[in-house]
């Protein structure tokens, strides 16, 4: 009887293995029913999702800002005193306006550099168990969102389209192990490729072995082949560091992402790229100091003092 | 009466599933933060009979590869969760005081959690996928376990009782 058992349960466990691995062949070989499946579930799950992120969003941007909190006192002192500052005008509508502002940084570095774009919100961010960092947008083909368009943020590029649904959309982002762009450095022009390492930093290799880099040359986007994937121009970050290694066949550096992927809310997916290359037009400006108005004040001291 | 098990067994994973990706996705957690539906599906299979709990990891690795957050070709997680499920349940199974010991089941899937992932990470690299920065991924397990630490004693009461609720209204009918 138990040999029946254990027989029973050998045949279970290996017909289950076969199955996973007859689904593993079905879809590396591309057959859509397991595609449509995945966005068969998709679709369905958009709407719950979308209803979520409206109710738990601001709840989870709260944990996201805890997590930041301790980094830099210099950056905890200048955020409590903008807070103070901001706290009656935004005590009801700072979600509504922290969209707006992502929104409008978004939109001034896609008109500066002529991008037609689809702005979108998040409204999920992808699972850490499986080592791939995405997010989901609520744009998606009824809005002209496809496969492989560049996605930015105010700051620049946050990731590429991965797949595309009628209403929403995965995007990969610039942090993912698997992600590679083409990237240019502004000023040199040194062509190289950028892979995301799962952090907020980036590795940037360049082509050229004769190439040299500095800390604080901006790396931007080289453009593809009649734009897509990438669009040419867009900023990706900055040089924080460069393995001078000796005997190394190309100079390497990190590369520090501009985009603040902790806080993403608003993005835009450039649908349409300019006629001409913005070349460095992007490049973030280096803040100007402004001037301080000082006031003199001059006290002379009377001859006879009053009582 | 696996089947049976199974058919009753699925809306809570369904629900769960729709739990971690429109509620659990908004949060960007210290850490990488965490799956609550891993962590549901081994504590579920580690409450299991062998059997069950590979049916159970056939289910809920299904569920995860339907996500549209997994990269990965379909049946890889259903793979790996076959073997998690089977795993975890075998282990403590036919020990009452293991089994009884609140303390053995949350090192068992806390440690479950960082393996499973860890398997999938290298056949995903077997199938040509990426992966990254080794520091990353190392932090990554690290924190997964430590939020499975965190995780399980608080889910564990809940999942207890309805696994045996569930479960021994199913024998009795």
């Amino acid at each position: 009887m138990r040999n029946g058992g254990d027989n029973r349960g050998r045949l279970l466990l290996i017909s289950l293995i076969v199955t996973s691995l007859f689904l593993i062949t079905l879809d590396l070989r591309g057959v859509a029913v397991i595609n449509g499946l995945r966005s068969g579930s998709q679709s369905a799950l958009s709407p719950v999702q979308s209803a979520a992120a409206t109710i738990f969003r601001p709840v989870g941007n709260f944990f996201s800002d805890v997590t930041r909190l301790g980094r830099t006192r210099s950056e905890i002192e200048r955020l409590k005193a903008a807070n103070e500052k901001l706290r009656n005008s935004l005590i009801n509508r700072k979600n509504a306006d922290a969209e707006l502002q992502q929104l409008k940084s978004v939109l001034d570095l896609a008109g500066t550099a002529k991008y037609k774009v689809v702005s979108a919100k998040v409204i999920s961010l992808g699972s850490t168990s499986s080592f791939t960092q995405t997010i989901s947008i609520d744009a998606g083909t009824n809005l002209g969102v496809r496969q492989n368009m560049t996605v930015i943020s105010g700051l620049g590029l946050v990731g590429v389209v991965k797949i595309s649904y009628p209403n929403h959309a995965l995007v990969q982002l610039t942090t993912d192990p698997a992600f590679r762009v083409g990237a240019r450095v502004a000023g040199s022009q040194q062509i190289g490729i950028l892979s995301g390492q799962g952090t907020s930093k980036a590795v940037l290799q360049l082509l050229d072995n004769q190439a040299t880099l500095k800390v604080g040359d901006v790396i931007l986007a080289r453009g593809s082949q009649n734009n897509r994937p990438f669009v040419p121009g867009v900023p990706i970050g900055e040089v924080t560091s460069v393995d001078n290694a000796a005997g190394s066949v190309t100079q390497t550096a990190d590369v520090k992402l501009y985009a603040n992927f902790s806080t993403l809310s608003v993005i835009a997916v450039v649908v349409g790229a300019p006629e001409a290359d913005p070349r460095d037009a992007l490049v973030p400006k280096a803040p100007v100091p402004k001037p301080v108005p000082t006031v003199t004040i001059y006290a002379t001291p009377s001859e006879s003092p009053t009582p | 009466m696996f089947a049976r098990r199974f058919l009753i067994s699925f809306p809570i994973f369904a629900t769960m599933f729709v739990v971690q990706e429109a509620i659990v996705s908004q949060f960007k957690i210290f850490g990488g933060g965490f799956s609550l539906f891993l962590v549901f599906a081994l504590l579920w299979a580690a409450l299991s009979t062998p059997e069950f709990g590979a049916l159970t990891g056939f289910g809920a690795g299904l569920l995860m590869d339907l996500s549209q957050t997994t990269s990965s070709p379909m049946g890889q997680w259903t793979l790996i969760m076959i073997l998690a499920g089977f795993s975890i349940a075998y282990l403590g199974y036919g020990d009452d005081n293991f089994r009884g010991n609140p303390i053995s089941l949350v090192v068992i899937v806390a440690l479950a959690v960082p393996i499973t992932r860890f398997v999938y990470l290298v056949i995903g690299l077997m199938l040509g996928g990426e992966l990254g920065s080794l520091l990353h991924v190392f932090f990554s397990l690290l924190n997964s376990a430590l939020w499975s630490i965190a995780i399980v004693p608080l889910m564990m009461p809940i999942v207890t009782r309805i696994h045996s609720a569930l479960f021994q209204e199913a024998n009795r009918g």
